[in-house]
């Protein structure tokens, strides 16, 4: 799979995730909206290609969003989880072979030219199906995009595709590009990859390589009112430190991914005029998971398995390693998820001596040193805590006899060594949940999946099973019954534990009292900012 | 005067020496006085020191035990130092010899190859060397030790081309003995004093560059070691400085120590050769 194309922001932040929590009250500031101003904030990547089209990471959205937008966005109390962008409305055929959507009205691109159905189709059929980091999975059966008139596209698919899944995939895969700009040249090579061209409240302005990235109001906004603000900044400050120093210098009034380390956070937090928000990423939920290579013969026993999971105490791990900005897990799915969540699955409560038992039951008893058998513990090295939780994962497996060494690699070399070499027994991963299984979460546990695929189920395990209900579950049309094997689904898992879940996190902004409507969607950090604004 | 009542009479030397004695202490007793795993959970997390006496030092962002953790790093920074200082001071002593009493082609061969490895900061080719075969031990002091060789092997190399026109050296070659007998029994002895006398240098900066491959993730992630301390430490700074500050403090001494020692013995040994 050649086609998976990888640079680390795209592994850190991943493609971001859909749907909301259940119906949270959207966070008000009695101030009213002020217009100017210019919103300074911290960026700790500078990725090189901007197209969230091609591109669907969090490292892009924070940026381009603002610049491109999407059909619809995630919403804490919209329809569906989702409120209109460019789209105003959608609806799902009941055969699954098509779907159709009313594009907004007298919405103007950046050069000036409008903005119709043509591009729609366009960005739909020449870049989220066959270029999209995620659009290859779910708009795989896309085989044509009808446009009747200026404001009417009609998708239609080669198979029957859940209109649950396409709804769920609007506000992180479906940016619309200028069909005008990309269909000179190849797509990959277009200037507009760096220096985006959009609907959005925001226009591209410049960027100065590890310096700033600038984005200017966009005047002519279909929004009424919008943007507030003047100008963006995205002020490039690598070292995490730097970030919390700054905000408190003043020098920005934003960081936002949790650029300021949680263990800041409570100083941080006492500091007058600044404020900790831990909402607005209900929809970019992080999943910390144990990885297992079942070639290994120990770890293809179930009852060893049972055994590790009973061995992780989940509450120590959000409290001493998260610091309690994060869930415990109980399975695939995450709790914050409104529509798959299942709390009714086989749970492993920590329970050291019911883990020795297990692992005695299997037939690895300890030996002389007390040692039952050693593994081989890849930590991914993405984020200070999947690197603190591989040292506590150490710890919890020689409290039960089995002995964890550590292998440290940096990025590049953790994928390789993980998802092409295999060379690992156990891993420390951080996959995204992207709101619906179907798009990035079945996958860590489907089997034939050829090597190399990164975030992938690399680990050999092979369930005919789980395959078939994963299979059925994909071309179920009905929601209700497609939610059902979903739940399903996260029983099995949580039963066979093909990979243990032990948490859940998202990330943390930290702001000036002055920046108003923070954190008003589940995905405020990579949405267009239309609606912020700097108060006097 | 004998030696060792000169080296007591340089103040730097005792203070050197008493540093190491602690140190060398702390490494040897470490198992006795923390027995198990030194990266066990032993507490609470982020406790502050001297709040419980049972943790004197507090603990870490997992609730693991300074203290031990100190104890048990003293030894792989003592280690690794002497290790890697051993190799180099052999590879280098052994090089530098074959290159001073060969001459000729073996001579320029042996020290364009050291120019090859001088010409590489030494820290560059530890860092490359460790992420290349991947962190372990035995990896780090052979990193180290490639990039610090060619020192003693330049020094060794000029003290054995004046040793080699010595009259006994010519009296050997009378005798009928093998060069490289030689070379080795009768020179190399001979050459060794003042390359020994940079080893303190050496164990100084090999602890040093495994503190520094440590803090940036390249040390043996399954041992303690004081560099992997202070970067842990480092994302807590603001809020816990101590557990950077403790095994920052530690790193000095030792350094300090290994230094003022090595300097002591230098002095006396300078001192006596004067005299005679």
């Amino acid at each position: 799979m050649s086609g998976f194309t990888i640079s680390r922001r795209t592994m850190l932040t991943g493609p971001a995730m859909l749907l909301a929590s259940t119906a949270m009250p959207t966070l008000g500031w009695a101030q009213t909206p002020k217009k100017g101003g210019r919103l300074v904030l911290a960026a700790d990547s500078e990725p090189r290609n901007l197209n969230p089209a091609i591109v669907a990471s969090n490292g892009v959205f924070f940026i381009s969003s603002k610049i491109v937008e999407t059909l619809a966005e995630a919403s804490f109390d919209g329809k569906d989880g989702l409120a209109p962008r460019l789209a105003v409305s959608w609806e799902g055929a009941a055969d699954g072979l098509s779907a159709t959507f009313k594009l907004r009205d007298g919405v103007k691109w950046h050069d000036g030219k409008p903005f119709t159905s043509a591009d729609v189709a366009f960005s739909a059929l020449q870049i989220w199906k066959p270029l999209q980091n995620l659009g290859r999975t779910v708009f795989k059966d896309l085989s044509a995009v009808d446009t009747p008139d200026d404001l009417t596209a009609v998708f239609k698919f080669a198979k029957p595709t859940p209109f649950q899944l396409i709804r769920n995939a609007l506000p992180a895969l479906s940016s619309v590009v200028p069909k005008h700009v990309y269909e000179v040249g190849k797509i990959e090579d277009n200037p507009a990859n760096n220096a985006p061209i959009g609907t959005g409240p925001f226009k591209f302005g410049e960027y100065k390589a590890g310096q700033y990235y600038r984005l200017t109001k966009n005047t002519d906004y279909w929004g009424k009112d919008e943007p507030y603000l003047d100008e963006i900044i995205y002020q490039v400050l690598p070292d995490r430190t730097s970030a919390a120093a700054a905000l408190e210098a003043e020098e920005i009034q934003l960081a936002a991914f949790s650029a300021v380390p949680l263990a800041d956070l409570d100083r941080i937090s006492k500091v007058p005029g600044l404020k900790v928000i831990t909402k607005g990423y209900e929809g970019l939920t992080y999943q910390l998971v144990v990885e297992i290579n079942h070639r290994r013969k120990e770890l293809a026993d179930l009852k060893v398995r049972q055994a590790i999971a009973h061995a992780i105490d989940k509450d120590f791990v959000v409290k001493t390693v998260f610091l309690g900005y994060a869930a415990t897990a109980t399975g695939p799915v995450p709790k914050n998820d409104p529509q798959f969540y299942t709390a009714d699955v086989p749970t492993y409560p920590f329970d050291v001596a019911k883990a020795n038992a297990l692992l005695d039951q299997a037939g690895y008893r300890r030996g002389a040193d007390g040692n039952r058998f050693s593994l081989k513990l890849l930590p991914a090295p993405y984020f200070n805590e999947t690197k603190q939780f591989g040292d506590y994962l150490r710890q919890a497996l020689a409290a039960v006899g089995i002995d964890a060494q550590l292998v440290n690699n940096d990025s590049a070399a953790h994928i390789k060594a993980v998802y092409t070499d295999h060379a690992f027994d156990l891993a420390v991963g951080p996959p995204v949940f992207r709101g619906d299984p179907a798009i990035w979460t079945t996958i860590l546990v489907q089997s034939g999946i050829p090597d190399g695929v990164p975030f992938s189920n690399q680990g050999g395990y092979k369930n005919p099973a789980l395959d078939a209900l994963i299979a059925k579950a994909s071309e179920t049309l009905d929601t209700a019954a497609r939610t059902d094997l979903y739940k399903e689904f996260q029983r099995q898992v949580a039963a066979d534990l093909p990979l243990i879940n032990v948490a859940e996190w998202s990330f943390i902004s930290v702001a000036s009292d002055k920046v108003g409507n923070i954190a008003n969607n589940p995905r405020w950090a990579v949405s267009n900012w239309a609606d912020t604004y700097l108060a006097g | 005067m004998s030696r060792l009542r000169r080296f007591l009479h340089t103040p730097e030397a005792v203070a050197g020496a008493i540093l190491l004695a602690v140190l060398f202490a702390m490494a040897l007793s470490a198992s006795l006085l923390f027995p198990g795993d030194p990266q066990a959970i032993a507490g609470p997390a982020l406790l502050p020191p001297f709040q419980d006496w049972s943790l004197p030092l507090g603990t870490d962002r997992l609730g693991r035990d300074v203290l031990a953790e100190l104890f048990h790093g003293a030894r792989t920074s003592l280690a690794v130092g002497l290790a890697a200082a051993a190799a180099a001071l052999v590879i280098g002593a052994v090089v530098g010899t074959l290159a001073g009493f060969a001459g000729g082609l073996v001579d320029e061969v042996l020290m364009r190859i050291a120019d090859a490895f001088q010409t590489v900061p030494g820290f560059l080719l530890a860092l490359a060397f460790v992420s290349v075969v991947g962190p372990s031990l035995g990896v780090v002091v052979a990193a180290i030790a490639l990039g610090t060789w060619t020192g003693p092997a330049r020094i060794a190399r000029a003290e054995v081309l004046s040793i080699r026109e010595r009259d006994y050296v010519a009296g050997a070659r009378v005798i009928g003995m093998h060069p490289l007998e030689i070379a080795f029994r009768e020179v190399l002895p001979n050459a060794l004093p003042p390359v020994l006398a940079m080893s303190s240098v050496i164990v100084a900066a090999a602890i040093l560059t495994e503190a520094a491959l440590s803090f940036l993730g390249l040390g043996d992630p399954n041992r303690v070691t004081w560099g992997g301390m202070i970067a842990e430490g480092r994302t807590v700074l603001r809020t816990a400085p101590f557990l950077s500050i403790v095994p920052g403090i530690a790193l000095v001494l030792t350094v300090l120590g290994v230094y003022l020692a090595g300097e002591g013995i230098v002095e006396t040994t300078a001192v006596r050769r004067g005299l005679s």
